[in-house]
């Protein structure tokens, strides 16, 4: 009997030749299955429960905004996410050195799950939001890299804090648009550009249908944790008559709504940002007319000079290099207003929904007063 | 939310005070996790808890958890422990404030190498003990499946690492809002989430099953069938709660806020929409 610990595993023995892998042979069922370039397209995205959990507790840890890798599997037209893990919080600038340790860090991390025999293969990232309004630039980025390099694109689940706060817990995948992507990867992004692709802020990203699995072993456990159970206590009072390790879910009939007023300042400060940007636009534009303007003018005068000086018998002037005199701004890019613009409306659609939600909680409420019985 | 019977280690005089275990069910999930993907040769599988200490009272609150590679034989056990710190320093990158607690393993079996595991966390985690929380799954025949927690005494005259009395602990189940509603989620999988007015319907149907429930029971009494008096005074208790607020002009005044909110949501957005398509429109 060993009275102390090793402090490493032991060699594994026999030191294994490297033998020729033997490959069995796929059955014929699985042969349509086998999908190696990844033409199969996605349908679904599915969500362990692990990785539910896992995606909760770091968002709800955190006020800010947090984000972390997926890691699973693609079958058949379903993405399974298996498992998850956190990525660190950039502290504000993104300049190379913290991009480098978080490279190093994500490697690191992958190579002591693939240790533990958990799934190490990246399918997209998650991302935690409040009020529903998820865009920004890089979140937009991050995905564009990923649809580049990932098999199958990869994918972003959103998961709203402030709802699941409130008892809903909200995971919607998202990936982005094919017309967006090629609107994107060819700058500048320009009102041509969009206009040609027909894009506004609905049609930046696309939903995938997120499903949601536990594998047998948890789905047991869970449903021996809400088992109740008989109270031990020789006369218990009615309240605790039964026990249970998880108690049903009725925070959602709460009647009082907490973050009605930062929804509110949500939406107006979103609208503001919006007017900001747009000023910015509409200055951008006013210079490139103007610019555009004196050049026309120069060159219209340069003309008339020259039809002057043939008129006269003489020999017209050479024509100037107007782009070399004039510097003609570039055209700005509308990617930053689109993106205001679509946390307008997500604002907004948060609380549409948790107004009428609340209409509904009223009349429930009223069903139970003296008023609500005498009134039908 | 406890889980287990109620111990009674909590009347021990032991030389520290008995801390109390929270724990999460992430850390739950992650435990579950890995045991679904043990090798076969794998008995049990062990790994590393983190969470947080009280500052007083030394509660215990095991947030997360994640694998450590070990293997055991009839003549030795190994703990890979090069790779458990590696994991460790990963762990601090994202979460500084998690910090080694103890150990998890499956199974409810407690042997002479459990308390050599214990004893090397018992380095990890000190001046604190180390927290054991031993889940059983429940897929032997005859076991059930739950969660325990320990805490280890030596014992002997002269103590050795290998010699340990393990002491149960009470352990709680917690799970703030948010992750109680992803266990919501987990409880009715396979699934997919549901806007939140279809969530509504379904708890406000479940509310007027159990009003139907109150009510039958409450008829019978009324017939003259004998009934708790215990139990109706606590019905009185909790349907006799108050809404009045609602009653007194609370209801007509409420009403118009929400409405007005609904309305200038819908008006944002319809606006926006319309911004949208202008911006296509204008450069033409």
């Amino acid at each position: 009997m060993a009275a102390a610990i090793a402090a490493s595993l032991p060699a594994p023995q026999a030191a294994s030749a490297p033998a020729a892998p033997i490959h069995e042979p796929i059955p014929a069922s699985m042969a349509k299955l086998i999908d190696i370039e990844a033409e199969i397209p996605l349908k679904y995205v599915q969500l362990e429960g692990l990785v539910i959990s896992k995606i909760v507790k770091h968002s709800s840890e955190s006020h800010s905004s947090v984000h972390g890798l997926l890691l699973g599997l693609d079958l058949d037209g379903t993405l399974e996410v298996t498992n998850s893990f956190p990525l660190p919080h950039n502290l504000g600038d993104e300049d190379e050195k913290s991009s480098k340790t978080t490279s190093r860090y994500q490697t690191a991390m992958l190579r002591s799950l693939k240790e533990v025999r958990a799934d190490d293969s990246v399918v997209g990232f998650y991302q935690s939001t409040t009020m529903g309004a998820f865009y920004s630039q890089t979140i937009i980025d991050t995905q564009a890299i990923h649809q580049e390099k990932l098999r199958q694109g990869g994918v972003v689940v959103v998961h709203d804090l402030s709802r699941a706060n409130r008892g809903n817990a909200s995971f919607r995948a998202f990936r982005l648009s094919k017309d967006f992507l090629d609107a994107y990867r060819r700058p500048p992004f320009s009102a041509k550009s969009m206009i040609s692709h027909k894009l506004t802020f609905n049609s930046i990203m696309e939903e995938i249908p997120l499903k949601i699995r536990t594998n047998p072993l948890l789905s047991a456990f869970v449903s021996t944790l809400s088992e109740r159970h008989l109270s031990p206590l020789a006369e218990p009072t009615p309240a605790e008559v039964y026990r249970t390790s998880l108690h049903p879910l009725y925070s959602t009939l709460n009647l009082g709504n907490p973050t009605l007023t930062k929804n509110l300042e949500n939406v107006v400060e979103a609208i503001d940002n919006y007017k900001t940007e747009e000023g910015n636009l509409a200055y951008h534009t006013r210079q490139i007319a103007r610019e555009k303007a004196r050049a026309e003018a120069y060159i219209a005068k340069q003309k008339e000079e020259n039809a002057n000086r043939l008129a006269q018998g003489l020999a017209p002037l050479p024509e100037d290099d107007v782009s070399r005199l004039f510097k003609i701004p570039p055209e700005p890019s509308r990617l930053e207003s689109m993106m205001l613009l679509g946390q307008v409306d997500a604002y907004a659609k948060t609380l549409e929904g948790t107004s009428s939600l609340s209409l509904v909680k009223m009349y429930a409420a009223r069903a139970g007063t003296d008023a609500g019985r005498d009134s039908p | 939310m406890t889980l287990g019977p109620p111990s009674s280690a909590v009347y021990l005089n032991l030389s520290y005070r008995i801390p109390s275990v929270t724990i999460h069910p992430t850390a739950l999930f992650s435990i579950l996790d890995h045991h679904l993907r043990r090798t076969d040769a794998q008995q049990r599988v062990i790994g590393t808890l983190l969470g947080t200490r009280g500052e007083g009272d030394g509660a215990v609150t095991v947030r997360s958890a994640f694998a450590v590679l070990h293997s055991e034989t009839s003549e030795q056990v190994a703990v890979d422990m090069d790779y458990h710190r590696a994991m460790f320093e990963l762990s601090q990158r994202v979460n500084p404030k998690e910090i080694i607690v103890g150990w998890y393993s499956t199974g409810s079996n407690l042997n002479t190498y459990s308390a050599l595991i214990q004893n090397f966390y018992s380095q990890e985690t000190a001046p604190y003990p180390a927290i054991h929380i031993a889940l059983n799954t429940g897929t032997q025949v005859g076991e059930d499946a739950g969660v325990k927690a320990y805490v280890s005494s030596p014992v002997g005259v002269f103590p050795k690492p290998e010699n340990a009395v393990f002491v149960p602990i009470p352990v709680t189940l917690r799970a703030n809002d948010a992750e109680r509603s992803g266990l919501h989620l987990l409880e009715n999988a396979p699934t997919s989430p549901v806007g939140e007015l279809a969530q509504l319907e379904s708890t406000l149907n479940d509310v007027l099953e159990m009003l139907d429930r109150v009510l039958e029971y409450a008829q019978e009494a009324a017939a003259g069938n004998p009934a708790d008096a215990a139990l109706g005074r606590y019905l009185m208790d909790a349907l006799g709660g108050g809404v009045e607020e609602l009653g007194k002009g609370g209801f007509a005044s409420s009403l118009q806020d929400t409405l007005m909110m609904s309305y200038l949501a819908n008006l944002v957005r319809a606006q926006a929409e319309v911004s949208a398509r202008l911006a296509l429109m204008t450069a033409l």
